[in-house]
C-alpha cells in the first residue's frame, strides 16, 4: 500500500501570464490527494501536465517509478482521469463509448464494467447527454475502473454537482482508496475533502505551498477571533484576516497561539485556512 | 492504429459524412462542373471535423494508452478512407461514362468537364490538397476549422477554375475527350495520384509534428 504510485518533480510551466513554479509532490496506494487552490491557481495545468496534455518547461513526471514520457502508453494503461463539466461524446450511447474504449486496454474487464453500471445504475442504451452531470462523472469512473485504474486523476470531479451526488461520489472515493486506488483529487470545495481526503496539496499562483496530511495542515494552524486593539507583535505575524457578521477572524501559526491570550482561539477549517490566505495574498 | 481508425468510425464520425458520399453522383450530371461532387466529399469530413472538436474527442483520444502522434494518423486515415471510397465511387459512375454512355450526345456536346481518366486525376488533386491545406491546417492548432477550411475553399475554388478551364486551350481539347486522348488523360492521373500520396504524407508528417507540441 506504500507503493509510491505519483511522483512530480519541479514541475515548471511559464505562459504570458501565469507560471507554474516548481511544482512537487508525491501520492502513494490507495491515498486519497486533494488538490486545492483558487480558480487560475494551476490545478488543471498542473494535472494536465502530470497526464502529458501540456508540454512543461521543466521538470520530472514518473507513475509507479517509471517515467512518463519514455512508458507513456504503458503507464496511461493504468490510469484514468475524469473532469467534471467535460463530457465527451454527447451522442453516443454509454454502451458504444465503453465498447470502443475496451479495445484500448488489455486489462479491460467486462465483469467489473457491469458491476459499475449497476452501482451506480448507469443504462447503457441512454446517450450521454441524457446525463446528469453526476452520472458523467460516474461513467468515466466507470471507464476507468473497469480497466482497473491504479490511480484516479480527478478534475473538479464534483463542481456542479448536488449536495447528495456529491456525497455519492466521496463515498465512492473511499472505498477505492480502500481498494488500494490512489486518487488525486482538485477541487475548490474544501468541504469534499475534509470528508475523504488523506493529504493536501495546496497551490497559490502557480507555486506549491503545502503537501502534507490534512490534518497537519490544519493543525499547523489556529484562528483567532479578534477581541480589542491588535499589538504590534500581533500585527506581525498575522498570515490573514477576514471579517465576518460575528467579528473578525485571524490566522495564524499554531507556535504563535500564546501570543493571543484571552481571545477565542479554534483550529480553522481547511476552507477558513484557505480563504484567509488567499484574502491576505489579494492586492 | 486498427483501434484508433474503429474509434473513428464508431465514435467520431458524423452520419452525414458518409451520406456525403452520395455526391459522387453528381459525375453523371452533364452541363456541370462535377469537380463539385469532391468538394462535398470533402465537407461531409469537415463535418466530422467539426463533431470532433464539439465531442471533445482529441483529448479523448489523447488520454487513451496510445501515441500522440497516432491520433494524428487515424484521423488522416480515417479522410482517406472517406476519399477513397467517395474516388472508387467516381471512378465506377466514370468507367459507366466512358463505355455505355461515351455516345450519349448530352455528354459529347458537353461545355463542362467530362468524367473521363483526366477527371480522376484533378479529383486526387483536390483530396490531396484538402488533406494538405485542411488537414495540415487543422492539426497546427486541433481546434480551429474555420481558417483551414476558408483556406481550402480558395485553393479549390482556384483550382477548379483552372481545370474547367484547361481543355478550352488550344491542343488541350483531348483533356475532355470521352474516346479518346487517354495518353494525357492518364498523365493528369498519375499526376493527381502522385500529388495525392505525396502531399497527404508531407501534411501528415507536419501535422504530426505540430500536434505534439500543442498544449491540449
Amino acid at each position: 500500500m506504500n507503493e509510491t504510485v505519483l511522483q512530480v518533480e519541479g514541475l515548471c510551466k511559464q505562459y504570458p501570464a501565469f507560471a507554474l513554479r516548481e511544482v512537487s509532490f508525491s501520492l502513494t496506494a490507495g491515498r486519497i490527494m486533494g488538490f486545492i487552490g483558487r480558480n487560475g491557481a494551476g490545478k488543471t495545468t498542473t494535472l494536465k501536465a502530470i497526464l502529458g496534455l501540456v508540454h512543461p518547461d521543466a521538470g520530472e513526471i514518473s507513475y509507479f517509478g517509471l517515467p512518463f514520457a519514455a512508458h507513456e502508453q504503458q503507464i496511461k494503461e493504468q490510469i484514468g482521469y475524469a473532469a467534471g463539466g467535460t463530457a465527451y461524446y454527447q451522442r453516443r450511447r454509454v454502451g458504444e463509448i465503453a465498447a470502443v474504449t475496451a479495445d484500448f486496454y488489455p486489462g479491460w474487464d467486462d465483469k467489473a464494467y457491469r458491476n459499475y453500471l449497476r452501482r451506480f445504475s448507469l443504462d447503457e442504451n441512454k446517450c450521454l447527454r441524457e446525463l446528469s452531470e453526476g452520472m458523467k462523472v460516474k461513467f468515466l469512473l466507470t471507464l476507468a475502473l473497469s480497466h482497473h485504474a491504479r490511480l484516479l486523476l480527478l478534475d473538479e470531479p464534483t463542481s456542479g454537482l448536488d449536495p447528495v451526488s456529491r456525497e455519492e461520489l466521496l463515498e465512492i472515493f473511499l472505498t477505492l482508496a480502500g481498494e488500494g486506488v490512489a486518487i488525486l483529487f482538485s477541487t475548490h470545495i474544501t468541504s469534499d475533502l475534509e470528508k475523504c481526503a488523506d493529504d493536501i496539496a495546496y497551490i497559490q499562483k502557480g507555486r506549491l505551498l503545502a503537501q502534507c496530511p490534512i490534518d497537519c495542515f490544519r493543525q499547523d494552524y489556529r484562528l483567532v477571533h479578534r477581541q480589542g486593539e491588535l499589538t504590534p507583535q500581533q500585527q506581525e505575524i498575522i498570515l490573514g484576516r477576514c471579517t465576518e457578521r460575528a467579528g473578525e477572524t485571524l490566522l495564524i501559526r499554531r507556535e504563535d497561539a500564546p501570543l493571543f491570550e484571552g481571545a477565542a482561539v479554534t483550529c480553522p477549517t481547511l476552507e477558513q485556512v484557505m480563504v484567509h490566505l488567499e484574502k491576505e495574498d489579494t492586492p | 492504429m486498427k483501434k484508433l481508425l474503429h474509434k473513428e468510425l464508431r465514435l467520431t464520425a458524423a452520419p452525414i459524412t458518409y451520406l456525403f458520399l452520395a455526391f459522387a453522383l453528381m459525375t453523371l450530371i452533364p452541363g456541370y462542373p462535377i469537380l463539385m461532387g469532391g468538394f462535398f466529399i470533402t465537407l461531409g469530413i469537415f463535418y466530422t471535423f467539426q463533431m470532433t472538436r464539439e465531442s471533445g474527442d482529441i483529448l479523448f483520444t489523447a488520454l487513451l494508452p496510445c501515441k500522440k502522434s497516432d491520433v494524428v494518423r487515424a484521423k488522416y486515415a480515417f479522410c482517406l478512407l472517406i476519399e477513397l471510397s467517395g474516388w472508387l465511387l467516381c471512378a465506377l459512375l466514370t468507367a459507366l461514362r466512358l463505355t455505355l454512355w461515351r455516345e450519349v450526345p448530352v455528354y459529347t456536346h458537353n461545355a463542362m468537364m467530362n468524367a473521363n481518366f483526366a477527371y480522376l486525376g484533378w479529383l486526387l488533386f483536390l483530396f490531396a490538397l484538402f488533406n494538405a491545406v485542411f488537414l495540415g491546417g487543422f492539426f497546427r492548432t486541433a481546434y480551429g476549422l474555420g481558417r483551414p477550411f476558408i483556406r481550402y475553399c480558395i485553393v479549390w475554388f482556384l483550382t477548379i477554375a483552372a481545370a474547367e478551364a484547361l481543355h478550352h486551350f488550344p491542343g488541350m481539347a483531348g483533356m475532355n475527350s470521352q474516346t479518346g486522348s487517354y495518353g494525357m488523360q492518364l498523365f493528369v492521373l498519375a499526376a493527381g495520384a502522385l500529388l495525392f500520396a505525396l502531399l497527404t504524407a508531407v501534411s501528415c508528417r507536419t501535422a504530426c509534428r505540430h500536434f505534439e507540441r500543442i498544449d491540449l
